[in-house]
Protein backbone atom coordinates (compact mmCIF):
# COMPACT_ATOMS: atom_id res chain seq x y z
CA UNK A 1 0.00 0.00 0.00
CA UNK A 2 1.25 3.47 -0.81
CA UNK A 3 2.12 5.44 2.28
CA UNK A 4 0.04 8.60 2.35
CA UNK A 5 2.23 11.43 3.64
CA UNK A 6 0.58 13.86 5.96
CA UNK A 7 0.25 17.46 4.87
CA UNK A 8 2.67 18.60 7.58
CA UNK A 9 5.50 16.57 6.03
CA UNK A 10 5.09 18.11 2.60
CA UNK A 11 7.48 20.96 1.71
CA UNK A 12 4.79 23.25 0.31
CA UNK A 13 6.34 26.42 1.71
CA UNK A 14 9.73 25.59 0.16
CA UNK A 15 7.98 24.86 -3.15
CA UNK A 16 6.28 28.24 -2.92
CA UNK A 17 9.74 29.80 -2.59
CA UNK A 18 10.77 28.08 -5.83
CA UNK A 19 12.83 25.23 -4.39
CA UNK A 20 13.12 22.56 -7.17
CA UNK A 21 13.72 19.74 -4.68
CA UNK A 22 10.54 20.62 -2.84
CA UNK A 23 8.58 20.49 -6.08
CA UNK A 24 10.16 17.17 -6.93
CA UNK A 25 9.07 15.77 -3.56
CA UNK A 26 5.52 17.04 -4.03
CA UNK A 27 5.20 15.74 -7.58
CA UNK A 28 6.71 12.39 -6.66
CA UNK A 29 4.16 12.12 -3.87
CA UNK A 30 1.14 12.94 -6.04
CA UNK A 31 2.03 11.76 -9.54
CA UNK A 32 0.53 8.27 -9.29
CA UNK A 33 -2.63 9.19 -7.30
CA UNK A 34 -3.30 12.03 -9.76
CA UNK A 35 -2.75 9.77 -12.73
CA UNK A 36 -5.04 7.08 -11.30
CA UNK A 37 -7.77 9.64 -10.68
CA UNK A 38 -7.49 11.20 -14.14
CA UNK A 39 -7.16 7.88 -15.96
CA UNK A 40 -10.22 6.35 -14.31
CA UNK A 41 -12.22 9.34 -15.51
CA UNK A 42 -10.64 9.89 -18.95
CA UNK A 43 -9.83 6.25 -19.87
CA UNK A 44 -6.92 7.22 -22.08
CA UNK A 45 -3.28 6.88 -21.12
CA UNK A 46 -1.82 9.67 -23.23
CA UNK A 47 -4.62 12.10 -22.36
CA UNK A 48 -4.18 11.29 -18.68
CA UNK A 49 -0.41 11.82 -18.84
CA UNK A 50 -0.98 15.16 -20.58
CA UNK A 51 -3.45 16.24 -17.92
CA UNK A 52 -1.03 15.28 -15.13
CA UNK A 53 1.70 17.31 -16.82
CA UNK A 54 -0.59 20.31 -17.32
CA UNK A 55 -1.67 20.04 -13.69
CA UNK A 56 1.93 20.12 -12.48
CA UNK A 57 2.76 23.14 -14.65
CA UNK A 58 -0.38 24.94 -13.49
CA UNK A 59 0.56 24.15 -9.88
CA UNK A 60 3.98 25.78 -10.32
CA UNK A 61 2.44 28.83 -11.96
CA UNK A 62 -0.40 29.30 -9.51
CA UNK A 63 1.10 28.16 -6.19
CA UNK A 64 0.89 31.81 -5.12
CA UNK A 65 -2.89 31.46 -5.05
CA UNK A 66 -2.82 28.60 -2.53
CA UNK A 67 -3.47 30.04 0.92
CA UNK A 68 -3.50 26.97 3.13
CA UNK A 69 -0.45 24.74 2.67
CA UNK A 70 -2.23 21.81 4.28
CA UNK A 71 -4.72 21.79 1.43
CA UNK A 72 -2.10 21.34 -1.26
CA UNK A 73 -3.31 17.85 -2.18
CA UNK A 74 -6.94 18.91 -2.58
CA UNK A 75 -5.86 22.00 -4.49
CA UNK A 76 -3.79 19.89 -6.91
CA UNK A 77 -6.64 17.43 -7.46
CA UNK A 78 -8.96 20.40 -8.00
CA UNK A 79 -6.76 21.58 -10.88
CA UNK A 80 -6.74 18.10 -12.39
CA UNK A 81 -10.51 17.79 -11.95
CA UNK A 82 -11.08 21.05 -13.82
CA UNK A 83 -8.89 19.82 -16.66
CA UNK A 84 -10.89 16.58 -16.88
CA UNK A 85 -14.12 18.58 -17.02
CA UNK A 86 -12.65 20.74 -19.79
CA UNK A 87 -11.83 17.54 -21.66
CA UNK A 88 -15.38 16.22 -21.24
CA UNK A 89 -16.84 19.51 -22.40
CA UNK A 90 -14.60 19.44 -25.43
CA UNK A 91 -16.01 16.02 -26.28
CA UNK A 92 -19.58 17.09 -25.55
CA UNK A 93 -19.92 15.29 -22.20
CA UNK A 94 -22.61 16.70 -19.94
CA UNK A 95 -23.11 14.04 -17.30
CA UNK A 96 -20.76 15.66 -14.79
CA UNK A 97 -23.01 18.68 -14.64
CA UNK A 98 -26.38 16.98 -14.36
CA UNK A 99 -26.98 14.18 -11.94
CA UNK A 100 -29.81 14.22 -9.48
CA UNK A 101 -29.62 11.72 -6.66
CA UNK A 102 -31.64 11.60 -3.46
CA UNK A 103 -30.30 12.55 -0.03
CA UNK A 104 -28.31 9.81 1.72
CA UNK A 105 -29.53 8.21 4.97
CA UNK A 106 -28.18 9.54 8.26
CA UNK A 107 -25.81 6.64 8.88
CA UNK A 108 -22.78 7.14 6.71
CA UNK A 109 -19.55 5.17 6.47
CA UNK A 110 -16.68 7.50 5.86
CA UNK A 111 -13.73 5.18 5.49
CA UNK A 112 -12.19 4.20 2.15
CA UNK A 113 -11.11 0.86 3.56
CA UNK A 114 -14.56 -0.31 4.59
CA UNK A 115 -14.71 -2.09 1.23
CA UNK A 116 -12.33 -5.01 1.05
CA UNK A 117 -12.10 -6.82 -2.24
CA UNK A 118 -10.93 -10.34 -2.86
CA UNK A 119 -8.52 -11.07 -5.69
CA UNK A 120 -11.19 -12.78 -7.80
CA UNK A 121 -13.46 -9.75 -7.41
CA UNK A 122 -10.97 -7.19 -8.67
CA UNK A 123 -12.12 -7.31 -12.27
CA UNK A 124 -15.76 -6.98 -11.24
CA UNK A 125 -14.83 -4.08 -9.00
CA UNK A 126 -13.15 -2.25 -11.84
CA UNK A 127 -16.00 -3.01 -14.24
CA UNK A 128 -18.55 -1.64 -11.82
CA UNK A 129 -16.44 1.41 -11.10
CA UNK A 130 -16.43 2.17 -14.80
CA UNK A 131 -20.19 1.67 -15.02
CA UNK A 132 -20.90 4.30 -12.40
CA UNK A 133 -21.98 7.74 -13.62
CA UNK A 134 -19.01 10.11 -13.85
CA UNK A 135 -19.98 12.29 -10.84
CA UNK A 136 -20.26 9.25 -8.57
CA UNK A 137 -17.07 7.73 -9.98
CA UNK A 138 -15.20 10.98 -9.43
CA UNK A 139 -16.28 11.23 -5.80
CA UNK A 140 -15.56 7.58 -5.14
CA UNK A 141 -12.09 7.81 -6.67
CA UNK A 142 -11.18 10.85 -4.58
CA UNK A 143 -12.37 8.96 -1.53
CA UNK A 144 -10.45 5.77 -2.38
CA UNK A 145 -7.26 7.26 -3.78
CA UNK A 146 -6.51 10.00 -1.25
CA UNK A 147 -9.09 9.51 1.50
CA UNK A 148 -10.20 13.11 1.10
CA UNK A 149 -12.85 14.33 3.51
CA UNK A 150 -16.34 15.21 2.30
CA UNK A 151 -15.47 18.91 2.55
CA UNK A 152 -12.31 18.44 0.49
CA UNK A 153 -14.15 16.42 -2.16
CA UNK A 154 -16.84 19.09 -2.30
CA UNK A 155 -14.14 21.71 -2.78
CA UNK A 156 -12.33 19.72 -5.48
CA UNK A 157 -15.49 18.94 -7.45
CA UNK A 158 -17.06 22.34 -6.69
CA UNK A 159 -20.28 20.81 -5.37
CA UNK A 160 -22.25 20.87 -2.12
CA UNK A 161 -21.22 18.57 0.73
CA UNK A 162 -24.70 17.02 0.71
CA UNK A 163 -24.30 16.15 -2.96
CA UNK A 164 -20.90 14.58 -2.32
CA UNK A 165 -22.33 12.58 0.56
CA UNK A 166 -25.16 11.29 -1.61
CA UNK A 167 -22.92 10.37 -4.50
CA UNK A 168 -20.48 8.59 -2.24
CA UNK A 169 -23.21 6.72 -0.41
CA UNK A 170 -24.96 5.43 -3.53
CA UNK A 171 -21.71 4.56 -5.30
CA UNK A 172 -20.51 2.57 -2.32
CA UNK A 173 -23.86 0.87 -1.94
CA UNK A 174 -23.80 -0.15 -5.60
CA UNK A 175 -20.28 -1.54 -5.25
CA UNK A 176 -21.12 -3.45 -2.09
CA UNK A 177 -24.22 -4.90 -3.66
CA UNK A 178 -22.26 -6.15 -6.63
CA UNK A 179 -19.54 -7.65 -4.49
CA UNK A 180 -22.12 -9.47 -2.38
CA UNK A 181 -23.84 -10.82 -5.48
CA UNK A 182 -20.57 -12.19 -6.80
CA UNK A 183 -19.77 -14.09 -3.56
CA UNK B 1 -8.17 -9.04 0.46
CA UNK B 2 -7.24 -5.64 -0.94
CA UNK B 3 -8.54 -2.16 -0.50
CA UNK B 4 -9.82 -0.29 -3.58
CA UNK B 5 -6.75 1.98 -3.35
CA UNK B 6 -4.39 -1.00 -3.60
CA UNK B 7 -6.22 -2.33 -6.63
CA UNK B 8 -6.25 1.03 -8.38
CA UNK B 9 -2.58 1.73 -7.76
CA UNK B 10 -1.53 -1.77 -8.75
CA UNK B 11 -3.32 -1.38 -12.07
CA UNK B 12 -1.24 1.68 -12.98
CA UNK B 13 2.17 0.85 -11.56
CA UNK B 14 3.64 0.33 -15.02
CA UNK B 15 3.08 3.99 -15.93
CA UNK B 16 5.48 5.21 -13.23
CA UNK B 17 8.50 5.64 -15.59
CA UNK B 18 6.40 7.90 -17.82
CA UNK B 19 5.28 9.90 -14.83
CA UNK B 20 8.91 10.25 -13.74
CA UNK B 21 9.76 11.62 -17.18
CA UNK B 22 6.90 14.12 -16.90
CA UNK B 23 8.12 15.19 -13.49
CA UNK B 24 11.61 15.89 -14.88
CA UNK B 25 10.22 17.84 -17.82
CA UNK B 26 8.12 19.94 -15.45
CA UNK B 27 11.22 20.57 -13.31
CA UNK B 28 12.78 22.21 -16.38
CA UNK B 29 9.71 24.44 -16.63
CA UNK B 30 10.34 25.43 -13.03
CA UNK B 31 13.58 27.14 -14.05
CA UNK B 32 11.72 29.13 -16.68
CA UNK B 33 11.95 32.84 -15.75
CA UNK B 34 8.45 33.58 -17.01
CA UNK B 35 6.96 30.86 -14.82
CA UNK B 36 8.73 32.21 -11.76
CA UNK B 37 7.61 35.77 -12.43
CA UNK B 38 4.02 34.65 -12.90
CA UNK B 39 4.18 32.71 -9.64
CA UNK B 40 5.51 35.75 -7.77
CA UNK B 41 2.85 38.01 -9.30
CA UNK B 42 0.12 35.62 -8.22
CA UNK B 43 1.64 35.43 -4.77
CA UNK B 44 1.50 39.21 -4.31
CA UNK B 45 -1.97 39.45 -5.84
CA UNK B 46 -3.16 36.76 -3.47
CA UNK B 47 -1.47 38.50 -0.53
CA UNK B 48 -3.16 41.81 -1.40
CA UNK B 49 -6.57 40.17 -1.78
CA UNK B 50 -6.06 38.25 1.45
CA UNK B 51 -5.15 41.43 3.35
CA UNK B 52 -8.13 43.27 1.88
CA UNK B 53 -10.44 40.45 2.87
CA UNK B 54 -8.98 40.30 6.39
CA UNK B 55 -9.34 44.08 6.69
CA UNK B 56 -12.98 43.84 5.66
CA UNK B 57 -13.75 40.76 7.75
CA UNK B 58 -12.06 41.92 10.94
CA UNK B 59 -12.38 45.69 10.94
CA UNK B 60 -15.32 46.74 8.79
CA UNK B 61 -17.84 43.91 8.74
CA UNK B 62 -18.15 43.21 12.52
CA UNK B 63 -18.77 46.94 13.24
CA UNK B 64 -20.68 47.69 10.07
CA UNK B 65 -23.47 49.55 11.93
CA UNK B 66 -20.96 51.82 13.66
CA UNK B 67 -19.20 52.51 10.36
CA UNK B 68 -22.52 53.23 8.67
CA UNK B 69 -23.50 55.60 11.51
CA UNK B 70 -20.17 57.40 11.28
CA UNK B 71 -20.54 57.76 7.53
CA UNK B 72 -24.07 59.15 7.95
CA UNK B 73 -22.85 61.68 10.55
CA UNK B 74 -20.04 62.80 8.23
CA UNK B 75 -22.48 63.24 5.35
CA UNK B 76 -24.83 65.21 7.62
CA UNK B 77 -21.97 67.48 8.78
CA UNK B 78 -20.94 68.07 5.19
CA UNK B 79 -24.49 68.93 4.10
CA UNK B 80 -25.01 71.31 7.07
CA UNK B 81 -21.67 72.96 6.42
CA UNK B 82 -22.55 73.43 2.76
CA UNK B 83 -26.00 74.88 3.46
CA UNK B 84 -24.71 77.44 6.03
CA UNK B 85 -22.23 79.12 3.74
CA UNK B 86 -22.75 82.87 2.87
CA UNK B 87 -24.29 83.05 -0.64
CA UNK B 88 -22.60 86.44 -1.41
CA UNK B 89 -19.25 84.95 -0.58
CA UNK B 90 -20.08 82.04 -2.79
CA UNK B 91 -21.04 84.43 -5.64
CA UNK B 92 -17.91 86.47 -5.13
CA UNK B 93 -15.88 83.31 -5.30
CA UNK B 94 -17.72 82.20 -8.35
CA UNK B 95 -17.51 85.58 -10.30
CA UNK B 96 -14.48 85.88 -12.52
CA UNK B 97 -11.94 88.77 -12.06
CA UNK B 98 -12.73 92.03 -14.04
CA UNK B 99 -11.28 92.26 -17.50
CA UNK B 100 -8.90 95.16 -18.52
CA UNK B 101 -11.67 96.59 -20.77
CA UNK B 102 -13.98 96.88 -17.77
CA UNK B 103 -11.29 98.62 -15.74
CA UNK B 104 -10.72 101.11 -18.59
CA UNK B 105 -14.46 101.83 -18.91
CA UNK B 106 -14.68 102.36 -15.16
CA UNK B 107 -11.82 104.88 -15.20
CA UNK B 108 -13.38 106.77 -18.11
CA UNK B 109 -16.66 107.03 -16.23
CA UNK B 110 -14.80 108.32 -13.18
CA UNK B 111 -13.06 110.96 -15.31
CA UNK B 112 -16.37 112.04 -16.89
CA UNK B 113 -17.97 112.41 -13.49
CA UNK B 114 -15.12 114.58 -12.30
CA UNK B 115 -15.50 116.86 -15.37
CA UNK B 116 -19.23 117.22 -14.75
CA UNK B 117 -18.65 118.28 -11.18
CA UNK B 118 -16.29 120.98 -12.46
CA UNK B 119 -13.03 120.26 -10.91
CA UNK B 120 -11.41 119.18 -14.08
CA UNK B 121 -8.21 121.07 -13.19
CA UNK B 122 -5.98 118.91 -11.33
CA UNK B 123 -5.39 120.03 -7.81
CA UNK B 124 -1.97 121.51 -7.25
CA UNK B 125 -0.65 120.22 -4.10
CA UNK B 126 0.81 122.79 -1.77
CA UNK B 127 4.50 122.39 -1.38
CA UNK B 128 5.40 121.14 2.02
CA UNK B 129 6.61 123.77 4.45
CA UNK B 130 10.23 123.62 5.18
CA UNK B 131 10.90 123.14 8.78
CA UNK B 132 14.04 124.53 10.27
CA UNK B 133 14.70 123.53 13.81
CA UNK B 134 15.23 126.42 16.21
CA UNK B 135 15.77 126.54 19.94
CA UNK B 136 12.53 126.77 21.95
CA UNK B 137 13.66 130.06 23.73
CA UNK B 138 13.79 131.84 20.34
CA UNK B 139 10.23 130.72 19.54
CA UNK B 140 9.01 132.13 22.86
CA UNK B 141 10.65 135.52 22.03
CA UNK B 142 8.86 135.68 18.72
CA UNK B 143 5.53 135.13 20.43
CA UNK B 144 6.15 137.89 22.92
CA UNK B 145 7.09 140.35 20.15
CA UNK B 146 3.89 139.77 18.30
Amino acid sequence: MLAVATAEQLPVQQAREGNPEAWDTLFRRYQLPLYVYVFELAHNEQTSLDIVQETFIAAIRHIGGLRDDEKFGGWLFGIAHQKVIQLWRKHGGKEILFDEIPEPPDEFENSPDDLLIRREQEIEFMNLLNQLPSPQRSVLLLHFVENFSLEEIAHITETQIGTVKSRLHYAKRALRKLLEEKK
Amino acid sequence: MKTPRDILFARHENVEPKLDAIRLSVARELNNKETREQSFQEFFASLFLGCSKNFWDELIFPCRRIWTGLAAIWILIFVVNLSQRDPAEMMARKSPPPSPEMIMAFRQQEKLLAELIGSNEPRIAEPPKTFSPRPSSERRFETLMT
